[in-house]
């Protein structure tokens, strides 16, 4: 693919009156600047279980294809045919302006970002699982067959 | 060849409000070239086991492995 870039010119400044944020959590970025690269990464496995890891045993990431699935593919005919792109940005205004930003959470790979950035990249990968004993409409206790769905 | 050329005039925002920033998004005063932002979620049909409780499987190699506090190594 052959790309002709030229940057933005002049580069815009961000102005922010007031930035209000009650909770960053998780792998966010929260930042006041500008910023080459962000590469977020989060991967959770979220259990809910009725008995404890201990005697139920550790669970583990590498047990699931989810964690391991690569990134799917994005297909751009244009840019696969070898045509030449040519970008320009022009900047009439130097100044982007915000009053005020609130914001209650951030979390999960994400990114608040007031200023300029190269490349952002975020990648969040979560399982659910939840894990109970099924109930015995007659009142005993689980037979021993597997019941997984 | 294609020519892609975009001019920014003036851009000014009173106020934004956001309940929540999730799961790889992102919120931006600025310009960026590049994003790429993925996020994977699975709940069912795994998410629910209802029966005896019996440990997870273990994967290949488990003994070796750290388990759930090895975040850090891909």
């Amino acid at each position: 693919m052959s790309k002709m870039t030229s940057a933005s010119f002049p580069p815009r400044t961000s102005q922010v009156g007031v930035l209000c944020i009650i909770s960053a959590a998780s792998a966010a970025a929260v930042q006041l600047g500008d910023r080459g690269e962000t590469r977020a990464k989060l991967r959770a496995l979220a259990v809910q279980r009725q008995e404890d890891h201990t005697e139920s045993g550790n669970v583990y990431f590498e047990s699931y294809p989810l964690f391991r699935r690569p990134y799917p593919v994005l297909r751009d005919p244009v840019a696969e045919s070898g045509a030449l792109i040519e970008t320009r940005f022009e900047n009439a205004e130097p100044c982007i302006r915000v009053g005020c930003i609130r914001i209650i959470a951030a979390g999960n790979a994400s990114s608040v970002q007031i200023g300029n950035g190269k490349l952002v990249s975020g990648d969040s990968r979560i399982k659910h699982i939840r894990q109970y004993p099924k109930q015995q409409p007659d009142g005993q206790s689980p037979d021993g067959q597997d019941k997984e769905t | 060849m294609i020519r892609f050329h975009v001019t920014n005039h003036s851009l000014a925002v009173g106020q934004i409000e956001v309940l929540g920033v999730s799961s790889a998004s992102m919120l931006q005063v600025g310009d960026t070239d590049n994003v790429m932002l993925y996020s994977m979620f699975d709940t069912p049909p795994e998410s629910v086991i209802v029966g005896p409780l019996a440990p997870f499987p273990s994967p290949e190699g488990a003994d070796t492995a750290i388990g759930e506090s090895n975040v850090q190594d891909d």
